[in-house]
């Protein structure tokens, strides 16, 4: 304790210097946070897009279906059955169900042709799962069993619609017969997913099923849940009990390759830190050999006194410790500052990209707000202490082992 | 009985290629209580002396027996541990350190022997700090006193874990005839109430005068070894 409290006295020697290191840690700290914070709030509104617009908390399907989700198949489908449906709404948390059958559509406005993916929706139903009725900027939603459609406005306004236009939907049945749905556009929605806008189209699950011959089938289950934390007990609850070859799928199953991206993401963030911090050492290292230079009679008077090169190496740890406390707590004030600030405005996506679509990858659009979790400043606050502690050892074990002679002297 | 015994010690310096013999055979009994001075011109072996036998450097040949044992074969841990609990240091420059107070200079030599509770601690910082005059200035910083004032904090610092040996290197050096004066009487004072061997080099005539043993030495070997009254 008494060698602790020497330490901390030893600190203000020389203020400014204290100050200046402590400061490269706390701006280790703040640029840290900074791009922990903007990479949480890009990861929640990615999340929160998928989930409230894509994929809901839990997709109910074949395993076949769900291997080829992506090539949108007509095999595999689902036949509701109030018993399955009664078994979903058993699922812990659960709050809405809907169904949806998603397939290829080739969008025609007379002049061009685009692939899109259609999405027949259970309406009624839909609305309480997904959020898509909310983005609508022009109109409004289909009726039950029409040929009304919405689409995104970009994707309106890329093959020259209006609302009250006919969109000629060109589909293949799974017999691979070819079958248009004359779609009248009733609305468009602008989603902070921009995939979404800009290709998907969706429609009444009455009329798609009749127009692609597949029945009352559908291709899955939407669940919402309370809590996206659920999910995944929940999907695993729900595949066991599940009969036949349904299984059960968690949004982060739905948006894997999102989630792989966000975890290497995660990783640079950490690299970054750990070279910030290393560049942040060196200062530490030079600090301590600055303090043990200017202090070798006094390293030579307390070796004479007896003290152990492991003391003396404490000493410096713990001024090094100070320096980290110091600069982690100054980079944690300006840290949340930081945020703060950012937040006032938050960082507009179009800004960010040169006003252009590209998104990076990140299902989101708009304006990006940082996010901020408790565990990231205790982490990025040890984490800089502890650098400044291991970057200390090493100068500190060569300023011990000098020679008490050599010292007392300054030899 | 014998403190210090030194049976032909001697240590050669080596300085590139070439070997620079500081002390040449030195024989010498020190016994416990006395008050010696060792005196010689610069470059004698003074300095080189009192290292050896404060455990802070090693001989080159000879042996060095400290309160009957053989220190010459301690490695520098144990060393260490021999200077914690046995010696005490005074400095020329003091070496004082400058962020604690007088009470926590003196203090960090006792806090090294972890024999004492808290009060004890205090109590005896309190009275030594007192004996050498600096009672109320006990949480004066070394910057806030004079030069005689910080030897003085420097003496209390040795002598607060009540040492077999204390080793003072010049210890007035720095200070001027008043001062000088004052610093002595204490130590002299100090030797005489605890009953600590004291041994400090200087060329200093002043300090001689005070001395009640006095041993010269000259190009590392001892020329004159004579004991007062």
């Amino acid at each position: 304790m008494f060698f602790l409290k020497m330490a901390i006295k030893n600190l203000s020697r020389h203020k400014r210097r204290t100050v200046i290191t402590a400061l490269i840690i706390a701006f280790a700290i703040l640029i840290y946070i900074l791009t922990e914070g903007l990479m949480l709030g890009i990861t929640e509104m990615s999340f929160d897009n998928i989930i409230n617009l894509e994929s809901g908390h839990l997709q109910v399907a074949n395993q076949e279906y769900w291997d080829d989700r992506k090539e949108l198949p007509l095999r595999d489908l689902i036949t509701p059955s109030a018993a399955v449906e009664s078994e979903l709404e058993e699922t812990e948390g659960f709050v809405a169900l809907t169904k949806r059958l998603n397939f290829s559509v080739n969008l025609n406005n007379g002049i061009d042709e685009l692939p899109v993916t259609g999405v027949g929706i259970d309406l009624g139903r839909d609305e309480q799962v997904f959020e898509l009725d909310q983005h609508l900027v022009e109109g409004r939603m289909p009726e039950s069993g029409s040929s009304e459609i919405i689409m995104g406005a970009k994707l309106a306004e890329l093959m020259d619609f209006s609302l009250g236009d006919y969109a000629t939907m060109l589909i293949r049945t799974e017999e691979k017969t070819f079958n248009t749905i004359d779609g009248k556009i009733v609305g468009l929605f602008n989603t902070p997913h921009p995939s979404l806008n800009e290709s998907n189209v969706f429609i009444s699950l009455e009329t798609v099923q009749q127009s692609l011959n597949v029945e009352d089938k559908i291709s899955h289950y939407v669940l919402r849940l309370e809590d996206q934390d659920l999910a995944a007990n929940a999907a695993a609850g729900l595949t066991q009990r599940l009969e036949g070859k349904l299984n059960a799928y968690s949004w982060k199953d739905a948006a894997e390759s999102l989630v792989t991206m966000l975890e290497m993401q995660a990783i640079e963030t950490q690299v970054i830190l750990a070279i910030i911090l290393t560049l942040a050492a060196v200062g530490i290292i030079n600090t301590v050999i600055l303090s043990a230079l200017e202090r070798m009679e006094e390293l030579g008077m307390m070796k004479a006194l007896g003290m152990h090169q492991s003391e003396i190496v404490y000493t410096f740890m713990g001024e090094a410790a100070g320096i980290g406390l110091i600069g982690g707590v100054m980079g944690l004030i300006m840290g949340s500052i930081g945020l703060w600030i950012f937040n006032l405005n938050g960082l507009d996506m179009a800004a960010l990209t040169g006003g252009g679509d590209v998104t990076y990858g990140f299902p989101l659009s708009g304006t990006i707000y940082a996010g901020w979790e408790i565990s990231s400043f205790v982490f990025v606050f040890v984490y800089g202490v502890v650098v400044s502690v291991l970057a200390s050892i090493f100068p500190a074990l060569w300023a011990a082992r000098k020679d008490p002679v050599k010292a007392i002297y300054h030899r | 009985m014998s403190l210090i015994k030194l049976k032909r010690l001697e240590k050669t310096y080596q300085q590139g290629k070439i070997a620079v013999p500081a002390l040449r055979g030195i024989d010498l009994e020190i016994e416990s209580g006395e008050f010696t001075t060792i005196f010689g011109p610069s470059g004698s072996g003074k300095t080189t002396l009192l290292n050896m036998i404060g455990c802070l450097d090693k001989s080159t040949a000879g042996d060095i027996i400290f309160d009957e044992h053989s220190i010459n074969d301690l490695n520098s841990k144990e060393l260490a541990e021999v200077r914690r609990y046995n010696l005490g240091f005074i400095f020329q420059s003091y070496n004082l350190i400058p962020v604690l107070t007088a009470f926590e200079n003196v203090e960090f030599a006792i806090r090294l022997i972890e024999k004492h509770s808290k009060k004890e601690r205090k109590d005896r910082v309190m009275s030594l700090l007192e004996e050498v005059g600096l009672g109320d200035m006990t949480d004066r910083r070394p910057n806030e006193l004079s030069g005689g004032q910080k030897q003085r904090v420097a003496i209390a610092r040795a002598l607060i874990k009540e040492p077999k040996l204390v080793l003072a290197d010049e210890p007035t050096a720095n200070l001027d005839s008043e001062t000088s004066k004052e610093v002595l009487e204490l130590m002299k004072e100090m030797n005489r109430e605890l009953n600590t061997t004291f041994m400090f080099s200087t060329h200093d005539p002043q300090v001689m005068d005070y001395a009640r043993r006095l041993i010269e030495i000259k190009d590392g070997k001892i020329t004159n070894d004579q004991r007062r009254g």
